[in-house]
């Protein structure tokens, strides 16, 4: 890495996550170790049952760990109570799912809006935000529209507008690419490396190591465990 | 989350599926507007009664005979007893405190005007009858002191009469035959209205009746009108003290008459409808509270199917309380609006009801707030359950969940 040696936004600090299912005990995460700094592009990769959901779920703060400490943006996460971690989601982390998990019958604008709404933003000024987060992405026309009425690579962006208009201090992306065509593919990557030339701080987490390679920094999941830490070009 | 926000997600949600909404509702209207409806039909009914027993006036004290059971109320058929007579009536009504007595000879008779016939309550009386039953004169004049002083075949007869034999205004001075004997119509009732029989009625002297109809002193009721409503129990018990001295009673005694007033009347009727407004209530509100079972089946399907969403919500910062109001105010506008449209539609059902039975629209703001608040509580009693389970999610299964 070039430049200053900046303050990691994210720590892992032997983080295990351990599903108890009454008989057995599933270790899904073992003993991570990780730093993300402020500004990375980093991709998570790792086959299914590698342990990436567990790993997007810690860092999604939808989970805790059963072991470990895990800093997000100075806050040690790992204690905070349910609305806690709410607050967290809501304040620094910005979700793009790989099934664009945009509410039905909700028009675009709405959407995008809705997390401004758990902030306590005014209605005006969330709509918006929203509508400028829209129109950066190219949907200024489809403010209105539904999700049914959109395709996948619309769909995606509205998702990518959400988890943007927020200003959050991560982007998690969970398989954003996964449900489109190769041409809408490549141009939500496109979208994520402009997002991180302007500075944001992305996690893509992925299967995929063409998707990975549009990151500039990678790690290997294998059962639970960090392998190795692969730095693209 | 602001009100404002959340009453706009759950009227949105609540327009996306409008037949849903529409049936769920409908519970809830069914329940509040029996309860309205139910509600308005007592009080009617109440007021209806009372009416009528006010207008019969409200000083009146009702002696009857026969022994007096606790509550005043006589006990056998009313005049079965023949312990009150004619001597009796003279002596009351030269009490204190009394502005006129009506002694009452009833008969059943069968009246004749020309060609019509139709048998009739007499009532043989004296000219106190108008004052203390609070009659007015339609036409024509009403018994006189000298009509029961030289037992004249006259009579007085009540506007349904009337209308049954077919007498009018130009009727009064003719001759109409009561069981069989030549009477002379002096005079015809202002019709007092309400729904019982108190405008049927043939009225003589009470001399007149002992003689041809009854043959005996015995009265089947004393009608006394008390000279102000303060009187009246000062004058009940005046009349009492004369009774049960003129019957021999010792103090303490069981007494072989019994006084009613208006006011005890009323109590009794009130009391009474008041039950049956309660009763008439209580079963509509099983129909509510069905209908607030109906709004938390549909409330916990909902949870069911919008999973995926309550996820989706936490993922992008909503709380458990955050989604908790978002399920509870939805149940909330459910029930609300249901009871706003049952609230209508009682009054309504009331207002029909009210105009047929005669006793007009009886609107009760009260019973409105009441339904209004019952079919909240409804709301948030049946949709907190649901928006618990809703709120309890947890974030990775939802996202998960197809």
């Amino acid at each position: 890495m070039s430049g200053p040696v900046r303050e990691p936004i994210i720590t892992l600090d032997g983080v295990s996550r351990i599903y108890d299912t009454g008989r057995v005990q599933v270790p899904a995460l073992i003993d991570v170790n990780l730093d993300v700094a402020e500004g990375e592009f980093m991709a998570i990769i790792g086959p299914s049952g590698s342990g990436k959901s567990t790993m997007m779920n810690i860092l999604g703060c939808l989970d805790r760990p059963t072991s470990g400490r895990y800093i997000l943006d100075g806050q040690p996460v790992e204690e905070l109570d349910d609305d806690g971690l709410a607050l967290v989601r809501s304040r620094s982390i910005g979700f793009v799912f790989q099934s664009y998990n945009l509410l039905p019958r909700t028009s675009a604008l709405e959407n995008v809006a809705t997390p401004l709404m758990y902030q306590g933003v005014s209605r005006k000024e969330r709509l918006e935000r929203a509508q400028t987060a829209l129109e950066r992405l190219g949907l200024g026309d489809r403010l209105h529209h539904v999700p049914s009425e959109l395709s996948g690579g619309q769909q995606q962006r509205v998702g990518i507008a959400r988890a943007l208009v927020t200003e959050p201090a991560i982007i998690l992306a969970d398989e954003p690419t996964g449900n489109l065509d190769s041409h809408s593919g490549a141009e939500v990557l496109a979208l994520f490396k402009d997002l991180h030339a302007l500075g944001r701080t992305i996690i893509l987490i992925t299967h995929d190591l063409d998707v990975a390679a549009a990151a500039n920094r990678g790690v290997h999941l294998r059962d639970g465990q960090l392998l190795e830490t692969v730095v693209a070009a | 989350m602001k009100a404002r926000d959340l009453l706009r997600l759950a009227l949105g949600r609540l327009g996306t599926g409008k037949l849903r909404t529409a049936l769920t509702m409908l519970g809830v209207i069914i329940g509040v507007a029996s309860v309205v409806a139910l509600v308005s039909v007592g009080q009617g009914a109440t007021k209806g009664i009372s009416d009528r027993l006010q207008s019969l006036g409200t000083n009146l004290l009702t002696v009857s005979p026969g022994f007096s059971g606790g509550g005043g109320v006589t006990r056998g058929s009313f005049g079965s007893a023949t312990t009150l007579t004619l001597d009796d009536a003279t002596a009351i009504s030269q009490l204190d405190g009394i502005a006129a007595t009506a002694p009452q000879l009833t008969a059943n008779k069968l009246v004749i005007a020309g060609t019509q016939n139709e048998t009739a309550r007499i009532i043989g009386t004296t000219p106190g009858y108008l004052p203390v039953f609070a009659y007015d004169m339609w036409t024509g004049a009403f018994l006189n002191q000298a009509s029961v002083d030289h037992n004249l075949r006259v009579a007085v007869i009540g506007s349904t009469t009337a209308d049954n034999l077919g007498l009018t205004e130009t009727s009064v001075g003719s001759t109409i035959y009561i069981g069989g004997l030549p009477f002379q119509l002096i005079g015809i009732l202002q019709p007092k209205g309400g729904t019982g029989n108190a405008d049927d009625l043939v009225i003589v002297p009470v001399s007149t009746a002992r003689e041809l109809f009854v043959g005996s002193n015995s009265v089947s009721s004393i009608g006394v009108s008390a000279a102000s409503q303060d009187a009246i129990n000062t004058v009940s018990t005046e009349i009492t003290g004369l009774l049960e001295q003129r019957h021999n009673i010792a103090a303490g005694g069981t007494d072989d008459f019994s006084i009613t007033t208006q006011a005890q009347l009323l109590g009794t009727v009130s009391s009474v409808s008041d039950v049956l407004t309660l009763l008439l209530a209580g079963i509509a509100s099983i129909s509510l509270i069905v209908g607030g079972i109906g709004i938390m089946n549909i409330m916990l399907v909902s949870v069911r199917e919008r999973t995926r969403e309550i996820g989706i919500r936490k993922a992008i910062g909503a709380r458990a309380r955050d989604i908790l109001a978002q399920f509870l105010v939805e149940a909330l506008a459910l029930s609300l609006a249901g009871g706003i449209l049952g609230v209508a539609v009682g009054v309504l059902v009331s207002l029909v009801i009210g105009l047929d039975a005669g006793w007009g629209f009886v609107f009760n703001p009260g019973t409105v707030v009441v339904a209004v608040a019952f079919s909240l509580t409804i709301g948030v009693v049946f949709g907190v359950w649901p928006a618990i389970q809703a709120a309890r999610l947890d974030p990775v299964v939802a996202l998960r969940y197809e």
